[in-house]
């Protein structure tokens, strides 16, 4: 009995101690004179796919091959509820957060967890993606439009109505703002939009809709003919489509909810200089050239939009103050939960 | 004198050592989570159980939670007891591999099954149109209902009664069964009234821990429950926690402690069922079978392949085939598949690096899981007192919360486990560790438990009687007779830490990704064909893994047999 305890306690010592090793490793001083020299750790949170996240952070080394980024992905939802753990327990460890929407970083500027800092970079970028405050800026445009199946729909919608007509029932697929982010800042858009509000919802609703947890699973549904018209963030249906999936993307005439996935430095930051160097990169023009290269619209001035997605000169965008969309995204949620519930 | 004060006192020393250890692992993050429930800006009050207990919403949710859970234990148990059962008890072929497919469902994520069984049963789907062709016209079963909930989660859960009481019936003697038939027992009482009783502790075992995954479980009612706007416990407290808003984790923190509060009704009742079950003295497993089946055999086959084929065949090979296609939607014909996918996820150096992590993780939750588990089960029943089952609480509760209730209460636990001091845990792979051995422990405990509850106490004292010594008695005499039960329970703790996704795709750091977080990005941001290529990648892998297992053990039991 006893040499098993013993034995447990030696196991139980080794994997903590083997553990707790690894993460005790240095960070190297940050600092220097010259931009390259830059050294050190970055915690890096982000809601992007792993494999953009990959090439924006593999692109970054290539300038500063000195800084070594840690990567966390997960929906900005978790994201954000990690960040809030962190906070409450003590000390937040990211040091860069690249989340889906600027009312999730209003939100976050509330709780003062963001770091003020005006990116020279910033400059080229539309003022009104840009926080007034330097708290956060936006590093892209993912305008929500339409996709449906080229398969089963031979006339293309060029209205929002296709979601609420007659040839929508049981034929539409939405994410929900329960989930999804991007999904919740729709809902606050839209229902604050002349000729759409609640009215367009309920006409959704009375189309027997498939709510699904998030984007991704709206393409699914589309692209394999189980439904044929839904509401989604552009890149996914580009993307797609350029692999050959049976899918097109509508940008409805009345216009379309953009989200910027703001990038943002955290108030607690112990890597200042390698955060400010890494947001500068990613708003540079070089940055940008990524973004649209990896398939996104970019939101800098001058730089071109990939294929099959519009630029945002060519797009004509729905908005409403972000900090209204802040202040009622929980009551928004709760009157879709109610509405579709019944 | 000296020497037996010492042995005294190390005792009290181990005792509290163990204690203490618990208290630090499992009680304190669950304390933290509690705490959070009461605390506001203004002290300790109770306005957030007022706020949830008085929303007819919260109760609709439990409603639904309770239907949900006990229809899919129900399942799961009817599922698990036929087959432990028919593999324990009959002649049908190829146990082995009927044993594989047993355990599919409960490896293929269970998106992925919903997917292709939504694809299968749905309007447009293969079911449907194969019907249409013979002119016969069912109403198409919608999924996306309560019903599809409880169905898929009770599939996906039966493997966990399967193993835990397919040794149990192994274990009862064969002549306590011929002795009620000789006496006029007709084969269902015999059954009922004999085998049932004595199988009770492993039927119980199994299904409480379907019970325990049902309530946490995430990942079916979200995909099949969103849609029809159903929400149960987890997907609630998942809308509270990522909700903004001062009081989301604590609305979300009042939601767990009513789970938590479920699970212990569960494990209470879990007693009550147990108090009368008897250990079986044989020490025995016994593999030849009892009932020959003769004509019906045939029938019997077929029904269980057929079963398989729906449950786990079918969605298996629509997965694999989706994997392989260029783009999502196309037609399944020739021109449209490539190895695309798979190239693209062997490219990466996180694929093989994730792999590793995750077999490393799981490979040292099953060693520790296999080592303190099984103390703490024998103590558990042998001397079952308050202390022992306030901790079996406490170990339990980890695993009926949500992967991502847990992982929260992690981050408050670890990230300065003493104000102002933070040892770094957090942020490492450490957390990861005692994460997954908090959450899965509870899964070896139930079956070392249920392993000695089978062994009779006087077999224990008869071995030490006869001079055994401490540690001869357990080499010799306990090991070989708890070792099937507990491998088992060692295997659910390897497979469960092996796909583990929730948990880990909070507290994860990018040196530490594991299959499930890989998995679960790919799927997130709309690459779907690399997560179905990296899913069958992994079941496929699971499979080679078994198979070489079981042909080697095969083998090696023919050379044996030849050798004798």
């Amino acid at each position: 009995m006893k040499k098993l305890l013993i034995l447990l306690f030696a196991a139980l010592l080794s994997v903590l101690t083997a553990c707790g090793n690894s993460s005790d490793e240095e960070a190297g001083a940050s600092g220097g004179e010259g931009e390259s020299e830059l050294s050190g750790e970055l915690e890096f949170y982000t809601s992007q796919p792993d494999v953009d996240a990959e090439q924006l952070v593999d692109a970054f080394n290539e300038k500063y091959p000195d800084v070594d980024v840690n990567i966390f992905r997960s929906g900005t939802e978790e994201v954000i509820s990690k960040l809030n753990a962190e906070s409450q327990a003590g000390s937040v460890v990211a040091d860069v957060l690249l989340l889906a929407d600027s009312v999730t970083f209003e939100g976050l500027k509330e709780a003062d967890m963001l770091m003020e800092y005006n990116s020279p970079e910033a400059e080229a970028i539309p003022e009104e993606f840009v926080d007034a405050d330097g708290t956060y800026t936006g590093t892209k445009v993912m305008a929500t439009g339409i996709v449906i199946n080229t398969d089963e729909v031979t006339e293309a919608p060029t209205s929002w109505d296709a979601l609420v007509s007659d040839e929508g029932s049981d034929q539409v697929v939405v994410p929900s703002p329960l989930y999804s982010g991007a999904a919740a800042y729709n809902l606050g858009i839209f229902t604050r939009s002349d000729g759409f509000g609640w009215d367009f919802y309920e006409g959704i609703k009375a189309n027997n809709p498939m709510i699904t947890e998030g984007n991704g699973a709206v393409i699914e549904n589309v692209a394999s003919g189980q439904k044929n018209y839904g509401m989604i963030v552009d890149y996914l249906v580009a993307r797609a489509a350029s692999d050959g999936s049976p899918v097109e993307l509508i940008y409805p005439k009345e216009g379309v909810p953009v989200i910027t996935e703001p990038i943002g430095i955290t108030a607690d930051t112990e890597e200042a200089e390698i955060a400010k160097a890494f947001v500068d990169f990613v708003l540079s023009a070089e940055g940008q050239a990524l973004q649209a290269e990896i398939g996104y619209t970019p939101i800098r001035e001058g730089v071109e939009a990939p294929d099959g997605l519009k630029s945002l000169d060519e797009i004509k965008t729905l908005s409403a103050p972000t900090d209204e969309l802040y202040q009622n995204r929980e009551a928004d949620k709760g009157q879709f939960d109610e509405l579709f519930s019944n | 004198m000296s020497a037996i004060s010492s042995a005294f006192f190390n005792r009290q020393f181990y005792k509290i050592f163990a204690i203490g250890l618990i208290i630090i692992f499992f009680i304190i993050p669950i304390i933290r989570l509690i705490a959070m429930s009461f605390l506001s800006d203004e002290g300790i009050n109770f306005d957030y159980y007022y706020a949830i207990l008085t929303d007819g919403r919260t109760w609709q949710v439990l409603q639904n939670t309770l239907i949900v859970v006990v229809g899919s234990t129900i399942i799961s148990l009817i599922l698990g007891t036929a087959f432990a059962w028919m593999v324990a008890y009959t002649d049908i072929r190829m146990k082995g591999i009927v044993q594989l497919f047993i355990f599919l469902p409960f490896i293929i994520p269970s998106y992925i099954t919903s997917l292709a069984w939504v694809q299968f049963f749905g309007p447009a789907g293969l079911l449907t149109k194969l019907l249409e062709s013979v002119s016969i016209n069912l109403p198409s079963w919608d999924l996306y209902s309560m019903s599809g909930i409880i169905f898929v989660m009770g599939i996906s859960h039966f493997p966990l009664v399967y193993l835990f009481t397919v040794n149990v019936f192994r274990k009862i003697p064969r002549e306590m069964e011929l002795a009620a038939r000789i006496s006029g027992a007709t084969r269902w009482t015999a059954f009922s009234k004999i085998v049932f009783p004595m199988a009770l502790p492993g039927v119980v075992g199994g299904s409480f821990i379907a019970f325990l995954g049902g309530l946490d479980n995430f990942g079916i009612p979200a995909f099949l429950g969103t849609p029809a706007n159903i929400s149960v416990l987890s997907t609630y407290i998942y809308q509270k926690v990522i909700g903004f808003g001062p009081s989301a984790f604590n609305e979300a923190a009042v939601l767990s402690v009513i789970l938590g509060v479920i699970a212990i009704i569960g494990i209470s009742l879990q007693w009550l069922l147990l108090r009368k079950s008897k250990p079986i003295e044989t020490t025995k497993l016994d593999y030849s079978p009892r009932y020959h089946l003769g004509k019906k055999k045939l029938i019997a086959e077929i029904l269980i392949w057929l079963f398989f084929a729906t449950t786990s065949i079918f969605p298996f090979i629509s997965m694999v085939m989706t994997s392989f296609l260029n783009a999502y939607g196309l037609d399944f014909v020739p021109e449209n598949f490539s190895l695309k996918n798979y190239a693209y996820i062997l490219s990466r150096n996180s694929t093989v690096e994730s792999i590793l992590t995750s077999l490393k993780l799981a490979g040292v939750t099953t060693v520790i899981g296999i080592i303190v588990g099984t103390i703490f089960s024998y103590y558990r029943v042998r001397k079952p007192n308050l202390n022992m089952k306030l901790m079996e609480y406490g170990i339990t509760i980890p695993y009926a919360l949500p992967g991502m209730v847990l992982a929260l209460a992690m981050i408050f636990a670890w990230m300065e486990p003493i104000p102002g001091w933070n040892p770094g845990i957090y942020g490492s792979a450490a957390i990861l560790y005692i994460a997954y051995v908090t959450r899965f422990l509870t899964l070896q405990v139930r079956s070392g438990i249920t392993a000695f509850q089978q062994v009779d106490k006087e077999v224990e004292e008869a071995a030490r009687i006869n001079g055994t010594n401490g540690f001869g008695k357990w080499k010799r005499i306990m090991i070989p007779l708890i070792a099937p039960g507990v491998l088992s329970g060692a295997m659910l703790v390897f497979l469960s830490a092996l796909t583990e996704l929730t948990v880990s795709s909070l507290l994860y750091s990018s040196n530490a990704e594991t299959i499930g977080v890989a998995i679960l990005s790919f799927q997130q941001s709309g690459y779907t064909l690399y997560s179905t290529a990296f899913s069958s990648l992994i079941v496929g892998l699971i499979i080679v893994v078994y198979f070489l297992l079981f042909t080697s053990g095969a083998l090696r039991k023919r050379k044996v047999e030849k050798g004798k």
